[in-house]
């Protein structure tokens, strides 16, 4: 198991090592070359001297593997990622900001994506193909097929203007309102759940339709185990692996569902922090978060395949 | 799906189930097998009803025009007409608050994202193809190297590279369809490449092989061929999360410049008023969600079609 880790921590280490390089890369193709953030840095009007002395200042300059090699060295080594071109603080300044309200607006609306997807998983996978089952399944259809901002977009037209008149959440402050202050926090949550639940019930579908004609179900009904101890006790328990891999795969999902959804209530998040460094080009902040979210992703894809292998046994043998 | 027809029936019957041949009923026998896959198509309801729906918002978008006229680019001219008015007999579904009329706007937005929709989707089609499959056939260490590259674009939230890329390229329709297309292919391939896996294990392909086909000539007349049930089914799919791509730019105002329009720019524009005005949004949400959803039908009932297991025997 511990060979088994250290692999998987190895693969993750160079896969992030090839986004870094791909992030790195990009800006290289925009238009007026390397040198374009300095205009926005300084100003429209800036001098060609000046320009040129703001390249020699932050190294533009130099080769694209030794820029390369002093970044890489500064993040992995060193554990800075700079210092925003635009906004005078340091990159982790700002993501230590923007970075708790997202994470805590998206893991509040999993918890509760997950609590009421997984039942009507089961239940839609126990009477599958009735009355029941083709109206859900058609209606996380459409709700499949709704994107992110129309969904965020028609709950604040209801629910703030037309009913309930919720109040929409601060711009900013404390990461920590969300519990002291939860009710401006109940569509943004309430939404991004909704967008993630057709997602996720119809998976626990098919995996618990995957159980459910294993011959151990079978052997367990023989036995006289009522409808509801077969499917929540047998069924359940078994169908649980592919959620924990879905639970782990999800989170840049999660993430990119999170950035429209704070473009839309207007909440400063990590996605309306992205967007803003890229509107205004300011380069070390978009790297910054990329290679953060990417991180957070692989460790998810890490603890997805770990929980995986203590469940399931056969998964660390064939795992190369 | 035609390379099919053409060829003898009971060489289509052994080819697509190897394994039993004489389980292959009468009937089956007689009727070709893209013939029996339109059968299955058409008995799903849903499926022919979104084929329907969605030949009528084309014909909607491209044709309709023709009989509403409206002035959709003059930009000077439309502030004449009254902004956000609400729906009457000169303007079906109002105007938006440019005093552009809201029914025209409608399939003029359409025309821009349903076909930049389209175009993006088919080069995600493409290259993922191209991509899976030469890693699935190659194997060994290009394989490897291919898919740890494939791991790190995955790993990537792609609407923070959309934003990045949107950032870096100038804003035109080509840009639009060339970035949209360079980042939805990476799942595609996934599920490309894991069909090469299995079909190049196969015995046709080693007999192929044996008789000394080469490797491109392998992928282009057996991979391909025997993969084209999952490539349609992606394909279905990569349009439709094209086309919402495309939306969610175009609503948080990084979609097609002015004087074009989209249906995200639309819905960015009537979301300007807080609270908006319902013929701004209700029509074209209706529609749009509706085009995704028809799109989505179409993939899981072509993903039958094509399901081995349901054909006739």
């Amino acid at each position: 198991m511990i060979a088994y880790i250290i692999r998987r921590l190895a693969q993750s280490f160079v896969v992030f090592v090839i986004v870094m390089m791909i992030t790195f890369a990009l800006p290289y193709f925009q238009q007026g070359g390397t040198l374009a953030p300095a205009f926005i840095v300084l100003s429209n009007h800036a001098s060609p001297a000046a320009v040129h002395l703001w390249g020699v200042q932050n190294g533009i300059f130099h080769p694209f593997f030794v820029r390369f090699w002093d970044y890489f060295v500064q993040v992995v080594y060193h554990f800075n990622l700079g210092f925003s071109w635009k906004q005078n603080e340091s990159v982790w300044a700002l993501i230590s900001v923007y970075v708790p309200r997202t994470i805590w607006l998206a893991l509040i609306s999993l918890i509760i994506t997950v609590v009421v997807a997984l039942p009507i998983g089961v239940v839609q996978a126990s009477r599958r193909n009735t009355i029941f089952d083709y109206t859900m399944t058609n209606f996380l259809f459409i709700l499949y097929g709704v994107p992110a901002f129309l969904l965020s977009l028609l709950m604040i037209n209801w629910f703030v203007f037309q009913s309930f008149h919720l109040p929409l959440p601060p711009t900013d402050g404390s990461s920590l309102q969300i519990f002291t202050n939860p009710l401006p926090f109940i569509l943004p949550v309430m939404t991004l759940s909704i967008l993630n639940l057709a997602f996720f019930s119809r998976f626990m579908r098919s995996a618990v339709l995957d159980v459910l004609v294993q011959d151990y179900i079978r052997t367990a009904k023989a036995k006289g185990g009522s409808q509801r101890r077969v499917l929540f006790r047998h069924a359940f328990r078994n169908a649980l692996g592919p959620i924990i891999v879905i639970l782990g795969l999800s989170i840049p999902a999660l993430f990119g569902g999170a950035l429209i959804i704070e473009e839309v209530f207007n909440y400063e998040g990590v996605g309306y922090a992205t967007v803003q460094a890229a509107q205004f080009n300011d380069l070390p902040v978009v790297l910054g978060i990329t290679l953060l979210i990417t991180v957070l992703t692989l460790l998810g894809n890490l603890l997805a395949d770990i929980m995986l292998g203590v469940v399931n046994p056969r998964i660390r043998v064939e795992g190369k | 799906m035609t390379q099919y027809g053409e060829l003898p029936t009971f060489a289509n019957a052994g080819r697509d189930e190897p394994s039993s041949p004489t389980n292959v009923a009468v009937e089956s026998a007689i009727l070709p097998l893209w013939r029996q896959r339109l059968r299955i198509f058409l008995q799903n309801k849903l499926a022919i009803a979104s084929v329907i729906y969605l030949a009528a918002i084309v014909l909607f978008c491209f044709f309709g025009p023709l009989l509403w006229h409206t002035n959709q680019t003059n930009q000077a001219q439309a502030l004449f007409q009254t902004q956000n008015a609400p729906p009457s007999l000169h303007h079906f579904l109002g105007t938006d608050n440019s005093g552009y009329d809201e029914l025209g706007r409608i399939m003029f937005g359409g025309e821009y994202s349903m076909s930049l929709g389209m175009l993006a989707g088919f080069i995600t089609i493409v290259v993922g193809t191209i991509y899976g499959m030469v890693s699935g056939y190659l194997g060994g260490a290009i394989d490897a190297t291919l898919m740890r590259l494939l791991d790190a674009l995955l790993s990537i939230p792609l609407i923070f590279l959309l934003l990045t890329l949107i950032t870096i390229f100038p804003r035109t329709a080509a840009s639009l369809i060339i970035i949209i297309g360079s980042i939805g292919w990476f799942a595609n391939a996934r599920i490309i490449r894991s069909d090469a896996l299995v079909i190049k294990e196969l015995e046709y392909t080693q007999a192929a092989r044996a008789m000394g086909a080469g490797g491109w000539h392998i992928i282009r007349r057996h991979v391909f061929p025997n993969s084209v049930s999952n490539i349609v089914t992606v394909a279905s799919f990569a349009v439709a999360d094209a086309i919402l791509f495309l939306t969610t730019l175009g609503y948080l105002g990084l979609g097609i410049p002015s004087p074009a329009t989209d249906w995200g720019t639309m819905l960015n524009n009537a979301a300007q008023q807080q609270p908006f005005y319902w013929w701004q949004v209700y029509p074209l949400a209706a529609i749009f969600i509706l085009v995704i959803v028809a799109i989505t039908y179409i993939g899981e009932a072509l993903r039958d079609a094509f399901e081995v297991r349901l054909l006739e025997r």
